[in-house]
């Protein structure tokens, strides 16, 4: 039985869905904090969702996250990792749809308020798994811009922005960029001794 | 308002009335969903509505826009939605020839805006001018029939958007119109394209002018969703890689 961190349920309910929250995870533990993210927000307080897939295929994702127990049904997932392996896009999964590259940042923002005005549920999230993933195909420049537009994007449009990294391999100028532009940070990053 | 998503906040509240505006695209970069969604929006706002279309037969188009959910066969149905065959009309007038001259422009002009004082057309989209263009021998001809066509459209009070086709590559001219004339004449042009980044092509839309707005010059990352079109700005970062 996989033991959740409810240290990060109760910090968000602390949170709105105008925040955007700064996830640091560490190599080992990636899973178990997202998971423990969406659980409440899924359960507690019945959110939908999008989840943008930079580190992981959806499909895997979602195998992880049903075998735990967590529903993915209300999560509509955009998939950056799969097109990149012939056949990766081959699924089963109505709710996935697939990014050519995770260079495409702007394709990633337009499919993903494609998916909020379909969305069912009065309050919904994104989630970015993970800035580190995106950040060996994009620029630290582009990357910064696209985060300073991602969080204020979903801000303006009352939707819950959370941002999954690790920060030992995010570059530093995007780091402090997160640091800035985020509300809140759930901190279960590794911590690195030198 | 077109009624397009982010358009009109591009252009800073809409396509002014009776304008006559150039759409140029480069293949496959979202013209034609433009210009059917342009019309479809305005459909559902109880305008009359016609698509004059040149590059294809208008089953094989309303066969295609049926994927979007915008689309809305009922609107055909209720005459808001009017799609006309370019080879058609041109048969009717008896212009079964590869050239025009002045009198065949004049009977082309004079055709499309009868139709549209008779069904009351408000929106017009020709898809593509481009092709009708290439049976107008040269470029003082091609000027004289689109600044006529314009003429009688915005004394009609029919807002157009007109269809070209550009190659990616030429000078900065040639990338915005097939023929170096459009763009002088006509009140608007959005340009359609795309943005190649480490191989991958992204779709932009960009208003190089619109007469009577005070419309936003950059360059917007375009989506074609089940929605219609979507937009977006473009990365600042990500232009030029």
């Amino acid at each position: 039985m996989i033991e959740f961190d409810t240290g990060i349920a109760e910090q968000l309910l602390e949170v709105t869905t105008t925040s955007s929250v700064q996830i640091r995870v560490g190599t080992s533990n990636s899973n178990l904090v997202i998971a423990s993210t969406l659980l409440p927000l899924l359960q507690d307080f019945e959110m939908g969702g999008v989840y943008i897939s930079a580190s992981q295929a959806a499909p895997d994702i979602i195998e992880t996250m049903n075998g735990i127990g967590i529903d993915t049904s209300r999560i509509q997932f955009i998939d950056c990792v799969s097109s990149g392996i012939i056949g990766g896009t081959e699924s089963d999964h109505p709710n996935i749809s697939f990014i050519d590259s995770p260079i495409m940042l702007e394709s990633m923002m337009l499919r993903t308020l494609y998916w909020l005005e379909s969305a069912p549920q009065a309050q919904n999230f994104v989630i970015l798994d993970s800035v580190n993933a995106l950040s060996i195909y994009n620029d630290e420049r582009m990357l910064a811009e696209y985060l300073h537009t991602f969080i204020n994007t979903y801000r303006a449009r009352d939707v819950l922005s959370l941002i999954v990294n690790v920060p030992d391999q995010t570059p530093a100028g995007v780091l402090a960029n997160l640091d800035l532009y985020c509300s809140d940070l759930v901190d279960r990053g590794q911590i690195l001794i030198s | 308002m077109t009624g397009i998503n982010g358009l009109d906040e591009i252009l800073r509240g809409g396509i002014p009335y009776g304008s006559a505006v150039l759409v140029a695209g480069t293949c496959g970069s979202g013209k034609t969903t433009l210009g059917v969604e342009f019309l479809i929006n305005g459909a559902k706002m109880g305008e009359a509505c016609a698509h004059f279309s040149a590059t294809e037969p208008s089953v094989k188009l309303l066969e295609n826009v049926r994927q979007y959910g915008f689309f809305d066969m009922d609107l055909v149905d209720q005459g808001l939605i009017n799609v006309f065959d370019m080879d058609v009309l041109f048969s009717w007038l008896g212009l079964d020839k590869s050239t025009f001259d002045l009198d065949d422009i004049d009977a082309i002009v004079k055709a499309i805006t009868d139709i549209v004082n008779t069904i009351g057309v408000t929106r017009l989209v020709i898809d593509s001018a481009t092709s009708l263009c290439y049976k107008i021998p040269n470029e003082q001809l091609i000027r004289d029939f689109l600044f006529k066509l314009g003429k009688q459209l915005s004394t009609l009070g029919c807002t157009s958007m007109l269809i070209a086709e550009i190659t990616a590559t030429g000078t900065a001219s040639s990338k915005r119109s097939a023929f170096g004339v459009e763009e002088a004449i006509l009140d608007g042009i959005v340009l359609l394209g795309d943005v190649e980044r480490m191989g991958h092509l992204l779709r932009y839309l960009q208003v190089i002018k619109m007469r009577g707005t005070d419309h936003s010059r950059a360059k917007y990352a375009l989506e074609l969703t089940p929605n219609g079109v979507m937009l977006t700005p473009m990365l600042k970062w990500g232009v030029n890689i």
